[in-house]
């Protein structure tokens, strides 16, 4: 007994008996998915929300666990186009520098205040998705920071266990980390080829082993029993061009068509997001 | 971004270079076909100390060193139905034997992406720069999509292996250095071995002191055509798909992609869950002689540097070629420079890559005896040390 100065509990610990008899409250089965495999959640959408900033927005997406509530928030800013300092080298184009971040209490799992691995790979997706938008030769010697901050991510509380790993949620916030940015990027009026918007699809399984997968847009991992394989789309709908592809998950090569549906249906979420932008665009220019 | 590190070409010589990598067959710098790759050197077994390594040496004088450790790590207990207790864990339960297949044939082993610890080191960077992080990312990603490598490290239901793999650039980056990374932590991990396992069920593991006795975490026998996944680099320039691109050939790439693919054993596909009816008729059809059976596992666009290229200007609009006219014709030669492509003048791409391009990408990445046939064929020749 060396620590004489705290009260400290009795060096033999027992463990508190358990009884049968007691009811545990039993694991809630997965949750199915309430919208048709073709629709997208809902999605809330502002332009200006920061003065200080230069162009900012803010994106909200409905959640699944309770119907109205939102899931999915995510608040971004950019500042500039302002010119490099004079010690960094000459550049023809605008500089382009995207921060992607987690708020610490975002996740189940407390996120630190430095950009982990994953965070700094969502931000260089971020960054393919938004360098193929912006008319980059009109602002020479300067540079852009765009800054988005996930206030909450898209995560079920309600399942105790963590299904899979966190890389479909991942997916999930770069889609509306992309179609934020682009609204941000318009709010600040650096000039962009089109609006872009992020859309994400994924291939699902849903009930039992041997069932058929099906493609859905906009998916929720808990939502789903397995997630076979997901992608998430930049798409510039006037120009239809993809500024960013990103597919993970594991299909047979001998099925093209199912990566090629899959990409066409991350295509049409991301031009429902892209309807949401434009009208939240239209709405702030009146 | 390790892509996009300056190159200094003029935007003469960037038009020059993308106009013959748009020829039919294109040209290329170094007179490769489109889908040939830079020679390479290649061996295993090179460091001692760990549980399999290797490295390879590409012409252009980039080379890459892997070195796989693996260390024995308690499995983070979650309460639910497959929780194992102490006491329990001690005698052995004989309801699962050593590779965790039960008699039904039902796959208990579970596996974890964080078994797997993933660091890739390239000299000049910092280490906490996002290039860094893309690449270790987009590796460990292809490594753990199918879900099926992280079983591999299952010891038992309380303990797992923990594996690290360490990536170590040992040449300044000459070009981007994906498909080389990617090629050399195949190799490593082929060469892996993990010792033998001698007790039994849940209890402490406790394994064979002969080396020559570890098992291959990527068993080689006639039966498994299971390997690690390989990723390579593919550019689309015009109408023309180019694989393993040089430094200079991705400045003018249009749109790059990053591919990984992997191999799988047949008869395990069969028995995954997810066989439709078409990959059933698919598996069945493998053509006999390389019995492949090819499967895509991520897909990432590359932020190709020609976006960050100084344009060129055309001398309809360049006063030292006398274009100082009239203010509206200056305004209007302007405009045609700012819209329309001048021949032979260099301008950055702008947005992004069509529809059908991409799906042309994928589709010749993954056609039957191509590219990846073809350097899984090669990599297998590698003697494992």
């Amino acid at each position: 007994m060396a620590d004489r100065r705290r009260i400290n509990g009795p060096a033999g610990a027992t463990i508190p008996p358990v009884f049968d008899d007691v009811s545990t409250p039993k694991l809630k089965s997965p949750k199915t998915r309430s919208r048709p495999p073709n629709t997208t959640r809902k999605m809330y959408l502002k332009t200006g929300v920061t003065p200080s900033a230069s162009g900012s927005a803010y994106l909200e997406i409905e959640t699944s666990a309770t119907p109205g509530v939102s899931g999915l928030k995510l608040s971004c800013s950019v500042h500039g186009p302002r010119s490099l300092p004079r010690s960094a080298p000459f550049s023809p184009h605008i500089v382009l520098s995207t921060h992607v971040k987690y708020a610490p209490f975002a996740t189940k799992q407390r996120r630190g205040y430095l950009r982990d691995p994953s965070e700094r790979d969502l931000g260089i997706h971020l960054e393919a998705a938004l360098r193929g938008a912006i008319i980059a030769d009109r602002w020479p010697k300067s540079g852009v920071d765009i800054i988005i901050s996930i206030v909450e991510g898209d995560q079920d509380r309600e399942t105790s266990l963590l299904q899979g790993d966190e890389v479909w949620d991942m997916m999930n916030a770069l889609g509306g980390c992309i179609t934020v940015a682009a609204a941000a990027l318009a709010d600040a009026g650096i000039d962009c080829v089109d609006t872009v918007a992020g859309g994400v699809a994924a291939l699902v399984q849903d009930a039992g082993e041997d069932s058929i997968p099906t493609v859905v847009v906009d998916p929720i991992p808990s939502e789903h029993e397995k997630i076979l394989a997901a992608c998430c789309i930049a798409y510039l709908p006037t120009r239809d061009e993809v500024t960013n592809l990103w597919f993970r998950g594991d299909l047979p090569t001998s099925d093209i068509d199912l990566y090629t549906s899959l990409v066409e249906k991350g295509i049409q979420a991301s031009k429902n997001a892209n309807r949401v932008l434009v009208g939240c665009l239209a709405e702030t220019i009146e | 971004m390790a892509s996009s590190q300056h190159v200094l070409l003029s935007p003469a010589e960037l038009a020059y270079l993308h106009a013959s990598l748009s020829l039919a067959p294109p040209i290329r710098l170094d007179g490769r076909s489109p889908t040939q790759f830079r020679p390479l050197v290649a061996e295993t077994g090179i460091l001692p100390g760990t549980n399999g390594s290797a490295r390879i040496c590409f012409a252009d004088g980039t080379e890459a060193i892997v070195g796989v450790k693996a260390e024995v790590e308690r499995t983070a207990q979650r309460p639910g139905e497959d929780t194992v207790f102490f006491e329990e864990g001690g005698v052995g339960t004989d309801d699962a034997d050593e590779e965790g297949e039960t008699r039904d044939g039902v796959d208990k082993r579970k596996g974890d992406a964080s078994w797997v610890e993933m660091t890739v080191e390239i000299p000049g960077l910092r280490d906490d720069d996002s290039g860094t992080a893309f690449l270790s990312a987009m590796l460990s990603e292809a490594l753990l999509a199918d879900g099926e490598f992280a079983k591999r490290l299952w010891i038992n239901r309380r303990f797992h292996w923990k594996l690290y793999l360490d990536i170590i650039l040992i040449s300044p980056p000459l070009s981007y250095p994906l498909p080389l990374l990617s090629l050399t932590s195949h190799l490593a991990l082929l060469s892996t071995r993990l010792p033998r396992l001698k007790s039994e069920g849940d209890e402490d593991p406790f394994f064979d002191d002969d080396w020559a006795a570890a098992p291959h975490l990527y068993p080689r026998t006639a039966a498994t055509t299971t390997r690690p996944p390989i990723t390579l680099l593919v550019m689309a320039v015009g109408n023309n798909i180019i694989f393993d691109p040089s430094k200079e050939e991705l400045t003018v790439a249009d749109v790059a992609l990053a591919v990984s693919v992997t191999s799988a054993t047949s008869p395990s596909t069969l028995s995954k869950p997810h066989t439709t009816d078409a990959e059933a008729a698919a598996a069945a059809e493998t053509d006999p002689e390389s019995g492949r059976n090819l499967r895509l596992l991520s897909i990432r666009t590359i932020d190709p540097p020609s976006r960050l290229t100084p344009p060129g200007v055309a001398n309809a609009v360049n006063a030292a070629y006398g274009a100082a006219g009239t203010q509206k014709a200056t305004l209007e030669a302007q405009t045609a420079a700012e819209t329309e492509a001048v021949e032979g003048v260099w301008k950055a791409p702008r947005g992004g890559a069509k529809r059908a391009v991409l799906g042309a990408l994928v589709q010749k990445v993954l056609e039957r005896g191509g590219v990846v046939d073809e350097v899984l064929d090669a990599l297998e020749a590698v003697e494992l040390g």
